[in-house]
């Protein structure tokens, strides 16, 4: 991995401002290790959470003397626990990701490096990963220091991991047994089907963001004339005569998937983020996914 | 909207019919789709299926490709129908174009870049184009003559080429021959006499539009009917015209100062207003004289200019102005050189005669040979007199059995009978008791002086062995019996009897003479003519009633007048030699319109003359017999020089001098016949012709499906 590539992936520019950005996470998961977020544990921090009755065997430097003193009753004082956050971004990288100016994949690794980064500097677990069998390498990661081997993973994802999303999906979903925030950065556009690799996830307890990375030639294409589209992912062809009309109807069908995407996630409160791959990296993180409660 | 159609064979009508739905099937059978590929055919698949549902119409109604080239087909197909805007329909099949091309269609009127005849061509074509396969029309172009270009066909093309032919002339105006041509196969005369009730009508009559293209600019046709011909008359050009005309010009040499030479011209105004110009005179290409014209319309003004000039010479005169004909704005003439004639003399003695001429004057002039009557019965001169070798010949006291071609002068005898056919003789021969005063002079036979004796009124004339064939109104005869003579009167305008004074005279003995008819007497004596002159087929003859010298009884020489003592005989001599044989010709030279055959009478000396025009390229001449010179070659206007070796020989001219064609302001009604025909609008009944737009407009549509089709491909 060159560092221009670094610098490619993660501008030095945006990494100053990342490293004052947090990522969000709509629940409370509980950590593996001490970290800065809330836990659902109760723990050792300064933040004061409730009171108990003393059951005997608890510490007794957590009685509330102050309590027993005036109730003379024993209380135990309880403190909220913080741990890390378990952050996964989970990137598409079938061919079809390998498309448009920058490509789709650029773009994706972009977004999961930004992210990641952002968990890095804030103490979180941070797990980038390729779906299908690149991304059983992926390293876990905490620290800032862990940003080189984080950018070198993705150095390495390229595309042709030709596995369905649900495929890509449920191998991580084995692997991987905890909870936290997963970001699946896709163009969705599976013949299988997104709604089962979604549904995995959610199942798993995660806060699902989607992130729909799509290209302008895919939402507007510039084709006119009699053509034979060729899947790159299957080879599967499919004859067209491309006219106003057809483009209108093509253009009608985008809308129709995304707005059934749309309404897929918001019944299961997965935030989705679409994402045109025209649009700069810098301006996705610091505006677009600040404005949506992904960072803050 | 006017169809044409360009097909009629229904095979090929639907062979064009067929194309489209060709078009329409390649375009569904057309495999080639270029590949392209894409991220998934996930959304496109979801489309496609869409759009399966009516792929078909969908097909046809959003493939901008198929519809373009369903349209180029379409225009294509209405361009073979040749689709047409007519206002009227015409109303026969048969048209008879007639096309003026005389000078006064030369006319570039105001607001007009081409002339009255490339309009009316312009205009012809247009008709022509406006055929339809079935309709045949038929083309004459008229002006002083007729010619029909192109006899009745449908075929257009042929039609385009002939008119293309028709060129503009120089030419006067006469229309009556180009409607006999037209009138031809519309009105078919009978087989015979008319009211003959067996009579029947040899041919169908085909009616036809008669169409003439004109300014209308030439005579009344009176004797003419239409019958079946259906005129119309498209006038060429507007009456709001601007023409400045030289309608006459010519010379006259001073008689008594010959190198005085007076230059005579007539200017016209046919314009409608009025125009204050200069009149420039060149001598021999040379600026010699101008005159200043103010003319109002419909005036007109003579102008002349006195030239000092002895030698020949070719003058123009130019108008200085710029109107709407220029032909007539530029006159020629010139002045003739005098020729050496050649004179031939027969007579058995005549001192008188030999000195009046061989004086010094006369023999610039003339080449004199003397020879004796019986040089008559020679074939040398038989020979000589039918070629017309001599201008002049002189018979004293004798003559010859035939006229010869040329002028003759006669003294004291009379010319031989002319010999004419009893189908031409209106009148019967000269009964017996006429035959007295009908006998000619015998031919070979000196009129012996009548006998002393004779009681007759009218001498009878020795021989008189009269020519039944001949009629007495057409020969020379004697009118009285010999006596004294005392003149009486001269014909002083007479070109011979210039500066004459011949009252002194003393005739001892003459005779009155009578002439063929337009005899003109030139000296009357108390006998009757004693000196006449009358035309002969292009000649003229000219006889003395009385000798100047005589012979007596023993055959010498006696003088019977004593004319040769007289001034007025060598003036009178050398009047012959000028006027008779042709030396000077006082009047300048002659002009003729265009178009006219010119024939000059050169010296018999010449054999080989060329014609050049002033300025311009030479001439093609064809010789004649006896030293006549026929020119065609007569088009342009302009002075001619006839030359031999360089040598000014003759001089003529050309010129338009036509008040007809200078008058140019166009005619808006013609009468023809007792039909009087009006001006047609001549917009009203073109037809427009849309198949060129309809063939651009399917190239454009070519064009805009070929880029639209670059565009996809890209």
């Amino acid at each position: 991995m060159s560092n221009r590539q670094d610098t490619q992936l993660l501008p030095p520019s945006l990494l100053g401002r990342l490293e004052r950005m947090e990522l969000v996470s709509r629940k409370i998961f509980r950590g593996r290790l001490k970290g800065e977020r809330k836990s659902k544990r109760k723990g050792q921090s300064v933040e004061f959470h409730d009171f108990r009755n003393y059951v005997p065997g608890d510490d007794l430097r957590l009685i509330d003397w102050n309590l027993y003193a005036r109730l003379d009753q024993l209380f135990l004082k309880l403190f909220q626990e913080e741990e890390d956050l378990h952050f996964y971004a989970l990137i598409d990288a079938s061919e079809s990701m390998n498309f448009g100016t920058p490509t789709k994949l650029h773009v994706a690794k972009q977004l999961a490096a930004a992210l990641g980064y952002v968990g890095l500097c804030r103490a979180d677990r941070v797990s980038i990963q390729a779906l299908g069998p690149m991304g059983r390498q992926a390293p876990a990661l905490r620290g800032r220091a862990s940003l080189w081997k984080m950018l070198t993973y993705l150095d390495g994802v390229d595309s042709g991991e030709n596995v369905s999303l649900f495929d890509g999906v449920k191998d991580f979903a084995l692997r991987n047994s905890g909870t936290g925030v997963a970001v699946l950065i896709s163009d969705l556009m599976d013949k299988e089907g997104y709604e089962s690799a979604l549904r995995m996830l959610i199942g798993r307890r995660m806060d699902v963001f989607v992130m729909h990375v799509l290209s302008p030639e895919e939402i507007d294409p510039p084709l006119r004339g009699d053509r034979r589209l060729i899947d790159v992912e299957d080879g599967d062809s499919a004859e067209i005569t491309l006219n106003h009309y057809a483009l209108q109807k093509y253009q009608e069908t985008v809308k129709s998937f995304i707005g059934s995407i749309k309404q897929f996630c918001a019944k299961r409160s997965i935030a989705y983020l679409p994402v045109s791959t025209e649009t700069p990296v810098e301006t996705i993180v610091t505006k677009y996914l600040r404005e949506r409660g992904v960072v803050r | 909207m006017n169809l044409v159609p360009a097909l009629t064979n229904p095979l090929a009508l639907a062979t064009l019919a067929l194309i489209p739905v060709g078009i329409i099937v390649l375009y569904f059978l057309k495999l080639k789709r270029e590949p392209v590929e894409v991220p998934s055919t996930y959304l496109w698949a979801k489309t496609i299926e869409d759009l399966h549902v009516n792929s078909l119409l969908q097909r046809l109604r959003r493939s901008l490709l198929l519809l373009l080239q369903l349209l180029a087909v379409f225009i294509a197909f209405i361009a073979l129908l040749r689709p047409g805007y007519r206002g009227e329909s015409q109303g026969q099949a048969r048209t008879v174009f007639l096309l003026d091309n005389s000078a006064s269609m030369q006319t570039v009127d105001r607001n007009e870049t081409v002339s009255r005849f490339e309009k009316a061509k312009q205009l012809i074509l247009e008709k022509i184009e406006a055929m339809s396969d079935s309709d045949s029309a038929m083309l004459i172009s008229f002006n002083d003559r007729s010619e029909t270009v192109q006899a009745f066909t449908t075929d257009r093309a042929r039609l385009r080429d002939s008119l293309e032919r028709v060129m503009i002339t120089n030419h006067s105006t006469d229309i009556l021959g180009a409607l006999k041509a037209a009138d031809g196969l519309a009105n078919p005369r009978r087989s015979s006499e008319i009211a003959d009730v067996k009579d029947v009508q040899v041919a169908d009559a085909q009616p036809a539009d008669l169409l003439i293209y004109s300014d209308g600019r030439f005579q009344t046709v009176t004797e003419f009917s239409l019958g079946n011909l259906k005129a119309e008359y498209i006038a060429i050009g507007t009456s709001d015209v601007e023409n400045l005309a030289v309608t006459a010009f010519s010379t006259e040499r001073n008689a008594e100062r010959p190198s005085e030479v007076q230059a005579f011209a007539t200017i016209e105004n046919f314009g409608k207003s009025s125009v204050s110009t200069t009149a420039t005179l060149s001598m021999n290409e040379q600026f010699l004289d101008a005159a200043a014209v103010q003319l109002d319309a419909g005036e007109q003004t003579g102008l002349s200019f006195l030239i000092e000039t002895e030698d020949a010479a070719t003058l123009s005169l130019a108008l200085d102005h710029e109107d709407d004909l220029e032909i007539d704005n530029i006159a020629y003439t010139g002045l003739s050189p005098l020729r050496n004639v050649s004179i031939l003399v027969i007579t058995p003695g005549n001192t008188p005669l030999k000195v009046g001429l061989e004086t010094e004057k006369t023999a610039k002039i003339c080449t004199t040979s003397f020879l004796s009557p019986s040089y008559l019965q020679t074939d040398e001169y038989r020979k000589r007199a039918a070629d017309g070798v001599d201008d002049l010949i002189i018979y004293d006291t004798c003559s010859p059995n035939e006229m010869p071609a040329t002028n003759t002068f006669f003294i004291g005898a009379l010319p031989p009978p002319m010999l004419v056919t009893n189908s031409e003789n209106p009148n019967p021969p000269p009964t017996a008791s006429e035959s007295n005063t009908a006998q000619p002079t015998p031919p070979t036979q000196p009129p012996a002086p009548a006998p002393e004796n004779s009681s007759a009124t009218v001498p009878p004339v020795e021989g008189s062995d009269a020519d039944a064939a001949t009629s007495p109104n057409t020969i020379w005869r004697w009118a009285t019996p010999e006596s004294s003579v005392s003149l009486i009167d001269i014909e002083r305008t007479h070109p011979l009897m210039r500066y004459l004074e011949l009252f002194s005279l003393l005739i001892f003995s003459g005779r009155g003479i009578d002439g063929p008819p337009g005899t003109v007497e030139l000296v009357g004596a108390d006998v009757g003519a004693v000196l006449a002159i009358a035309p002969r087929a292009g000649f003229q003859d000219m006889v003395l009633g009385f000798e100047i010298i005589s012979r007596d009884d023993d055959g010498n020489p006696v003088t019977n007048t004593n004319w040769y003592a007289e001034r007025s005989w060598p003036v009178f001599l050398l009047n012959v030699l000028r006027h008779l044989a042709g030396a000077a010709d006082v009047t300048g030279a002659p002009s003729y319109r265009p178009g006219e055959t010119v024939r000059v009478r050169l010296e018999n000396a010449i054999t080989s003359p060329t014609v050049t025009r002033v300025g311009g390229a030479p001439v093609d001449v064809t010789s004649g017999p006896g030293g006549t010179l026929e020119i065609i070659a007569t088009e342009i206007p302009g002075n001619y020089r006839v030359e031999d070796e360089s040598n000014l020989a003759d001089l003529y001219a050309i010129n338009l001098f036509d008040p007809q064609e200078s008058a140019i302001a166009t005619v808006k009604e013609i009468d023809i016949g007792y039909e009087s025909v009006i001006s047609a609008d001549t917009t009203i009944d073109q037809r427009q012709e849309f198949w060129r737009w309809a063939l651009m407009a399917m190239l454009g549509l070519i064009a805009a499906e070929w880029w639209v089709y670059s565009r996809r491909v890209a």
